[in-house]
């Protein structure tokens, strides 16, 4: 096959990024939208899988440059894809169980902040425990299972199929578990706490559960990142992952799974194609006849000169994302009203 | 040598505790108001921190002197507050915490992006010049220090002052322990929220002003990176509570110092935390207890 050319590679590219994200989505949905839980630390498990699946995959420290980590496995590809995943979901659960312990007792401000403050210092520990992640080199050599067999190409078209229906296979588990007893119960938590109280169920335990379902999605999440990138380094796990996933779970529409992948896909595409921002605002300039010229700088003015201007720009409108959304659509795209209302109601 | 090593370390915990004490006040005189946790207050440590660099270095086209210049900030930046709270809060403020709290981090987003992409990323400080220490009694502080120590008491002292002895003080109060009550009372709550938001935008400024003071130079994460060590001296203090605040942003000053001296330097924020978790586990309300 021929390299793929500009736009269908682009859209491989938001394809295979709009999964992943739609899985964080499909697990943060888990937390606040079936249960109720504010959980404002989501990239803290997403981060966990993805150092699990590189910890177990790495290359001998031997054989990488600015090497400073002292636990690789090594696992050959392929046969070790399906571990390190497993591996990966294993411990994105983990870790939403641990913070779980300390914090789902807590009421929705302080969970709130408990989530978003630990994983902050998880970050801190990403970053300064080097013998255990790289620091902030990163690891820069996980190994793309499949790739030594297939063009480049081929690889990115493969590796999606793969992704796509990773997703698919959660949705349709998630959608069945929500079904269940086990996700009323989980509604029932998040409508009235002290019902769910009054009925004998230990709401604590259901919260904990929840927490750690959701994580380990989101760590799953993290291993098929960390595969299909490559590399995994902490400049990647900032807490604007976490809020983009909120974007996306808010657009979409909370506690519908359509809403949480729909909202995942429309985000990730917006994301990606504000790079063409600056493009797309130099061929307007340029098909524009001479006499208009001047209106799209008299309109805009000179779009600041630095590198910074874009990403920030994006991340400007997710901040409008969220507050339109919730003045005037707190049901999202896809979701349901009558979901809605029942959260955020406290006491 | 050691005795010494430990008071100097404690004195440093109270000057970061000072300026953590302006910014948890701030929130929590907020919170006690509008009853909802405010993710978008570091922004305002942010701008306070940059309106001033802007004003003290010309960008403008004036190079006020740097009191001058914070005193401008602070009042600039609690306008905004009141502003923010108008264009964003107001509208649904009958619609719960939750909303509100969400809406509050797209806030956040819109504010710190909007200077990141007007400024960049790059990092700036404040024009002040390096300093020496001087000895006080076994202890190396430089005036500057001195100065934030200074500052941070006064203005505890105005905010102790203005909530026990001013009408306006009184009417928060009225308004945070029960808001329709007090609009039965004949107060106008609207208006006291909207005062609450200006005094409370105007101290997360000044303790963006301080911190930028003691820890230059600084960029446009700033107050969103603090974010976490004020919420942790917030709550360890029990939400709402100003006294409670000072006492837990006196308790976080201590335990991030001693932890970075003894222990290691990577994880201040985590020391910050982990006392935060500990004491929720025991007491869920906080340290403080009571009204305020």
């Amino acid at each position: 096959m021929a390299l793929l050319t500009g736009w269908l590679s682009f859209f491989i590219t938001v394809a295979t990024i709009g999964c992943i994200y739609g899985l964080l989505t499909l697990g943060l949905n888990v937390h606040y939208g079936y249960t109720g839980l504010l959980n404002f630390g989501h990239v803290a498990f997403f981060a966990a899988g993805a150092y699990a699946s590189a910890i177990v995959t790495m290359p001998p420290p031997s054989q990488v440059t600015n090497a400073s980590y002292q636990l690789w496995l090594n696992l050959p590809m392929p046969l070790g894809f399906p571990v390190s995943l497993a591996a990966a979901t294993l411990v994105g659960g983990l870790l939403a169980f641990l913070i779980g312990l300390t914090s789902v007792r807590l009421g929705t401000h302080y969970l709130a902040i408990a989530t978003f403050a630990l994983a902050g210092v998880f970050g801190d520990v990403l970053v300064n425990e080097a013998w255990l992640t790289n620091g902030s080199f990163g690891m820069n050599s996980v190994p793309k299972p499949g790739r030594a067999m297939l063009s480049a190409d081929a690889w990115q078209l493969a590796y999606l199929a793969f992704v796509a229906a990773a997703l698919v296979g959660v949705y349709l588990v998630l959608t069945r578990l929500m079904d269940a007893p086990f996700g009323r119960l989980l509604k029932g938590v998040r409508e009235s706490e002290s019902a769910a109280k009054a009925l004998g169920k230990d709401t604590n335990v259901v919260k904990l559960k929840s927490f750690a379902i959701g994580g380990a999605i989101a760590g799953l999440a993290g291993g098929i990142y960390a595969h299909y990138l490559g590399s995994v380094v902490t400049a990647q796990f900032v807490p604007h992952v976490t809020f983009t996933v909120w974007a996306a779970m808010l657009l979409g529409g909370a506690a519908s799974n359509v809403g949480a992948v729909g909202g995942a896909f429309l985000v990730v595409a917006f994301e990606e194609s504000t790079r063409f921002i600056t493009t797309a605002y130099d061929w307007v300039q340029s098909v524009l006849p001479e006499a208009l010229s001047g209106i799209l700088p008299a309109l805009f003015g000179p779009l600041p000169n630095n590198p910074s201007f874009v990403p920030s720009m994006r991340f400007v409108v997710i901040g409008v994302l969220f507050v339109l959304v919730v003045r005037y659509r707190p049901e999202g795209l896809f979701g349901d009203p009558a979901e809605i209302d029942a959260l955020g109601e406290e006491d | 040598m050691v005795l010494d090593n430990l008071l100097q370390t404690a004195v440093f915990g109270l000057i970061e505790g000072s300026v953590i004490a302006v910014g948890a006040v701030g929130l929590t005189l907020s919170y006690g108001v509008t009853r909802f946790i405010n993710f978008a207050y570091g922004e305002f440590l942010t701008y306070g921190a940059y309106l001033t660099v802007f004003l003290a270095a010309g960008l403008f086209g004036l190079s006020l002197p740097l009191p001058v210049a914070a005193v401008v900030a602070i009042l600039v930046v609690g306008v905004l507050g009141v502003a923010v709270s108008r264009v964003f809060f107001e509208p649904i403020s009958d619609r719960g915490a939750l909303p509100l709290l969400i809406t509050s981090i797209g806030v956040s987003f819109i504010l710190r992006n909007m200077l990141q992409g007007w400024v960049g990323v790059e990092a700036r400080q404040l024009p002040i010049p390096l300093m020496r220490r001087n000895d006080y009694f076994g202890i190396q502080l430089t005036d500057l220090e001195l100065g934030v120590i200074v500052v941070s008491v006064v203005t505890m002292l105005a905010i102790h002052l203005l909530l026990q002895r001013t009408m306006l003080g009184k009417r928060m109060r009225a308004t945070s322990g029960n808001r329709s009550l007090a609009e039965v009372a004949g107060i106008d709550t609207t208006e006291i929220i909207r005062q609450t938001w200006f005094i409370s935008a105007a101290a997360g400024a000044l303790s963006g002003v301080l911190y930028a003071v003691l820890f230059s130079p600084f960029r446009p994460v700033v107050g969103f990176e603090y974010l976490i060590v004020i919420f942790a001296a917030t709550l360890l203090g029990g939400i709402g509570r100003p006294y409670g605040a000072m006492l837990g942003a006196i308790c976080i000053g201590l335990a991030m110092n001693f932890g970075s001296t003894y222990l290691s330097a990577n994880y201040t924020r985590a020391y910050a935390f982990l006392i935060l978790v500990g004491v929720l586990l025991v007491r869920p309300e906080g340290i403080r207890g009571g009204e305020f």
